[in-house]
This record gives C-alpha cells, sequence and structure tokens, in this order.
C-alpha cells in the first residue's frame, strides 16, 4: 500500500512546498532555492547526456553560458524583448550550437568526445573573455532589462522564483516525456548498442545531433534563467569551473536517476554556500566528497537512497 | 613591434623552450593513457608537487641538482600510491568514475597547497651556473632556457631509448596495442601499469622541478598545465610519445608567435588547435584508434 502511494504522496507534499517555499523562507533561502531550481535543469541536461545518450560532456558550461550571454544581448540590443522570448533566445541560440558541435563531435566517443566538449567550450569562453566591445570581457553584462512576464513584475523574488519553477518544470517535464518519445528509445538503443542501433537502420549521427541541439537548448533556457536570476553574467558562467560545476552536481546526485540531478544541485548550492562561509578552502572539501562519492557510492546520494529501501 | 631577423628567432627559441616543457609534461600524461586509457587528471597535480617539494628543498639546503633528483622521486611515489590505492577502484567503473576521481585528488592537491605554502607567486632562484645569460644575434638570452631545452632532450632520447629498446619498453608498447593479449601471455600488467604510473608521475615531477624557476611556483600552475597538456596530447594523439613531441612543438610556436601578430585571441589558439585537429582527424594527429 505505501509502496504505491509512496512516491505520489512524496510529490504532493513537494509540489505544495515548493508553492510555500516564498512564504515559509527568508529571503536568501528563496534565493538559494531559485537557484537549485535553474541549475537543476542545467545538471539534468548533462546526466541525461550521460544516462540516456552515454555521453561524457566536460564541455557543458558552453551551453549554459551560451544561452545567458544571448539572452542578455538580446535583452540589451533588441528593443522590447519580452521576457519569454529572451529565455527562448537564449534556448535556441545554445540549440543550434549544441546541432553545430554536434555534428563534429558525433563522430567521436569516450575521452576523445570529451576533450573535445573540453576544447569547444573553451574556444567560446576565450571569445567571451576577449570580445570585449560584444560580451564586456572580464567586466561583464550587467543592467539589462527584466522585462515584465504577462504583466507581472519579475523584479519581485517571489514572481520570478514562480516563473522559474513553471519554466524549468515544463522543461523537466519534456525531458522526462523525452525519454518516453521513440526518438528517445532510439538514443538509448545507441547507447546500449551503436552497431545494432546502425544495423536496424537507425541513422545514429542524425539521432545523436538532434538529441544534442536538444539538450543544449534545455541547458541554454537554464542559462537564460541564470542570466536574469544573477542580473549580472562574466565569463564565469561559460568557464570550465562551471563545467565540473555541473559534473559535481549530477555525479554526486546520481547520474541514473531522474531525481539524481535535482538532489546533485541542492547538495551543491548549500554546499558551497555554508562551506565557503567556514573556510576558504572549501574546495578541499568538495574534492574529498568527490573522492568518497566516487569510491564508495557510485550511484550518488539518490543511489544510496535508493538502496537503504 | 619590430619584426626582425633576431626577434624571430628568439620568438622561435622562445615556443621551442615552452614546447619541450610541455612535451616533458604531456609525455607521462600520455604514456599513462596509450597504457592504462586512463586520462589521468592527477598528473597536472604531480607537475605542480615537483615545482613545490624542489621550493621546499631549496629553502632548507638550497641545491638545485639535489632537488632535481630527489623531487620527482617522491612525486613517482606519489603516483604510485594513487594508481595502487585509488585509481584501481575506479577502473572498474570506467571513464567517468576515474574521471570523477582523478578530480576529486586534482581539487584536494590544489587546495592543500595553497593551504601549506599560501596563494602567492614563490620565486625560485635560477641554480648555480645556470643563471647568466648569453648573446644570441645580438639579444641576450638566458641560459636556463637552454638547459630546459637540452635537458628535455635528453629526456626525450632517454624515453625514446626505453620505450623501443629495453623489456619493459616492449611489453608497454605491446600492451598499448593489446593489454588483453600482454596480460594472457604471462605479463603481470598490474604491475607495468604501477610502474608506468610511476614513471608518468616521475615525468611529472621532473617537468614541475624544471619549470620552478621558469614559470615561477604558484597554485595555479597545475590549472594551467592541465589544459596545455589536454591540448598537446590529445592533438597529438593519446598515447603516441611522436605526436606528443610534434604537437608540443606546434602548440609552443603557436602561443609564442601567436602572441606577437595576434595578441587578444592568443589564448583560443590552442583549443582552436585541439578543435580543428580532432575535427579532421578524431584520433589525433598520431594516434591509431580513436
Amino acid at each position: 500500500m505505501l509502496n504505491k502511494t509512496g512516491p505520489y504522496l512524496f510529490l504532493i507534499i513537494l509540489l505544495i512546498l515548493i508553492i510555500l517555499f516564498p512564504y515559509i523562507l527568508p529571503r536568501f533561502q528563496l534565493r538559494m532555492v531559485n537557484e537549485i531550481v535553474i541549475l537543476t535543469l542545467f545538471a539534468m541536461t548533462w546526466k541525461m547526456m550521460l544516462n540516456e545518450g552515454g555521453m561524457f560532456s566536460f564541455g557543458h558550461a558552453a551551453y549554459f553560458g551560451l544561452g545567458a550571454y544571448a539572452s542578455a544581448l538580446g535583452w540589451i540590443h533588441i528593443q522590447d524583448l519580452s521576457f519569454l522570448s529572451g529565455i527562448l533566445l537564449g534556448g535556441l541560440a545554445a540549440g543550434f550550437v549544441g546541432l553545430v558541435f554536434g555534428a563534429f563531435l558525433v563522430r567521436l566517443s569516450g575521452t576523445y568526445f570529451a576533450l573535445l566538449t573540453f576544447a569547444l567550450n573553451q574556444l567560446l569562453w576565450g571569445l567571451a573573455w576577449k570580445w570585449r566591445s560584444l560580451t564586456g570581457g572580464d567586466d561583464g553584462l550587467g543592467m539589462f532589462p527584466k522585462p515584465d512576464l504577462l504583466g507581472i513584475s519579475m523584479q519581485d523574488p517571489r514572481n520570478f522564483y514562480y516563473a522559474s519553477v513553471i519554466i524549468i518544470g515544463i522543461c523537466l517535464v519534456l525531458c522526462w516525456y523525452f525519454t518516453k518519445t521513440p526518438l528517445g528509445n532510439v538514443i538509448m538503443s545507441i547507447h546500449s548498442n551503436e552497431e545494432r542501433a546502425r544495423f536496424i537502420g537507425f541513422n545514429v549521427q542524425v539521432s545523436k545531433m538532434i538529441f544534442l541541439a536538444m539538450l543544449g537548448f534545455y541547458a541554454g533556457i537554464s542559462g537564460a534563467l541564470f542570466a536574469q536570476f544573477q542580473e549580472f553574467i562574466c565569463p564565469t558562467v561559460i568557464d570550465m569551473g562551471r563545467s565540473t560545476d555541473v559534473l559535481f552536481m549530477a555525479y554526486i546526485g546520481g547520474t541514473g536517476h531522474f531525481w539524481g540531478p535535482a538532489v546533485g544541485s541542492g547538495i551543491f548550492v548549500y554546499l558551497s554556500e555554508y562551506l565557503s562561509s567556514y573556510t576558504v578552502r572549501w574546495e578541499l572539501f568538495f574534492g574529498l566528497i568527490f573522492i568518497f562519492i566516487a569510491v564508495f557510492a557510485p550511484q550518488g546520494v539518490v543511489g544510496i537512497i535508493e538502496r537503504k529501501k | 613591434m619590430k619584426l626582425d631577423l633576431s626577434t624571430l628567432v628568439i620568438q622561435f627559441l622562445h615556443g621551442l623552450t615552452y614546447g619541450m616543457l610541455l612535451f616533458l609534461v604531456s609525455s607521462g600524461l600520455t604514456l599513462v593513457f596509450g597504457m592504462m586509457n586512463v586520462l589521468n587528471i592527477p598528473h597536472a597535480s604531480f607537475y605542480m608537487l615537483g615545482a613545490y617539494f624542489s621550493y621546499q628543498i631549496l629553502q632548507m639546503i638550497g641545491n638545485f641538482w639535489v632537488s632535481l633528483i630527489v623531487c620527482p622521486v617522491a612525486v613517482g611515489i606519489l603516483g604510485i600510491i594513487w594508481e595502487t590505492s585509488l585509481l584501481r577502484r575506479a577502473h572498474a567503473g570506467g571513464h567517468v568514475q576515474e574521471f570523477v576521481i582523478g578530480f576529486g585528488i586534482f581539487f584536494v592537491i590544489n587546495e592543500a597547497v595553497k593551504w601549506i605554502w599560501g596563494t602567492q607567486d614563490l620565486p625560485v632562484s635560477l641554480p648555480e651556473g645556470l643563471s647568466s645569460s648569453i648573446m644570441i644575434l645580438g639579444r641576450v638570452y638566458p641560459v636556463y632556457r637552454i638547459f630546459i631545452l637540452l635537458f628535455s632532450f635528453a629526456v626525450l632520447a632517454l624515453l625514446a631509448y626505453i620505450l623501443k629498446k629495453t623489456r619493459l619498453g616492449i611489453t608497454v608498447r605491446a600492451a598499448v596495442s593489446d593489454r588483453d593479449m600482454v596480460s594472457a601471455l604471462g605479463t603481470n600488467t598490474q604491475l607495468v601499469f604501477m610502474l608506468v604510473m610511476g614513471i608518468g608521475s616521475w615525468l611529472a615531477g621532473l617537468a614541475g622541478v624544471i619549470a620552478g624557476p621558469f614559470v615561477n611556483t604558484y597554485p595555479g600552475m597545475a590549472f594551467d598545465i592541465l589544459v596545455d597538456c589536454f591540448i598537446v596530447t590529445v592533438s597529438g594523439g593519446l598515447g603516441s610519445l611522436l605526436g606528443a613531441v610534434v604537437s608540443s612543438f606546434m602548440i609552443g610556436q603557436l602561443y609564442s608567435f601567436g602572441i606577437i601578430f595576434i595578441p587578444r585571441f592568443a589564448i583560443v589558439f590552442g583549443f582552436l588547435f585541439m578543435a580543428v585537429v580532432l575535427i579532421i582527424k578524431p584520433s589525433g594527429l598520431f594516434g591509431e584508434k580513436a
């Protein structure tokens, strides 16, 4: 009985909590929850690339940062660009680049794949850093407009929180739904045996490209929301540190589970917030947690909880 | 800047020196990858540890040559400990687990170094006898850079000799092309793995000691070299020593001349090079298997 209703009960409680958070949490806590929500989608795209697609990305910040820069530039340079169009612009820009990168990436696998994603990411980072006239270099971009969404002011953190929960929620549902679609099944069959999938007659390369473009799109949406969340962006949204952060989130949470990225980004945001207030050497503890998880619980925190049951 | 012959020659020498230093670091990385199929991220930390150990020894006894012998050995032992205690456990979990655990070690060593030695640059004085300069085409050129050049060539020759002529080298080369067969023929591959990791880390430590007086010793040096090492080993072809030599040389020159001609975008040249190589030839310039 409990086994059947348990997950639904948990979901309903979680949903109620998410709705109530702006009223029960102090402002800075709400900010952290908001950040977790936004980063969850980013971590989800990384996790899907590994778990569903079998591809290990070490340059995932490229899509996130591109989404952030594209939407911020859109809000700055395009007159009266609405909130949603700006977010969509970020997603589409990242998705397009995901498609272009994908064309090169699909031929590689394993370490070579990871390192090409890394090189492409670093190229974009170099552009963000050095193309000062467009991106502002390391001074970053700030002061971009924060348009209202359907007449609701996004300046209010509560409204912005609800807006990001809804946008991210829709994207997460779409991510989940993707695994049920025919294309999703093709991707998973390519992961389990690429040669077999090719023999059956699927177009492996095009399927992978579409998959990468889609993940790029979602990561871009996450980045665009992050830009509005921070109200300021600089090259750190697209650097290698961001790429290792997302790896941390997805891996700690558990790459084999749908909820892994959410749990992982929660742990990440809270850990980095509290550890960094205790010690400047907080990355030491990050590293130790990394090693500990990799040695003793490669399935991540969600994996530990599942095993306990 | 006026572009005359002496500028070009000096710039070429700068590029060559950095390229050879880069080769020294990445040779170990590429050796380990070819043998064990592991992208050994702590390698860059070992390089940094070599530099810091050397700084410590120079503080205590002040003899560069002693540190050149002692520090790489210490780093090599650390490498063996890392292989036997952690990496071996992660090997079954595949690339991602090795990668994650390697990054964990990378973070820990990075922060530990900041904790012990502080975050500031530590100036390392040039060793006696190598601190002077010579004149090349009317320009002053430091002898220490010439030393780096010659020393790296010597290491390259030594490595080539070991790989081509000795029993260990033949085993390693055989294992690079078919690990399971070598194991089936009765070679203790675990032991060979351990030795290769030891030698690889020893090379990283050696490069660190050499690099200390050249680039100064600072906590970001592991990260900086890691990025360049990725570029070199991947574009050369993971596991190929010749590839590492050729691409180190090219990267050295690319940086050295890039900074003259297009200073603004010099930092992206390496990545551009790597991306173009991987796109055109996915296994790298001299790599056999992708």
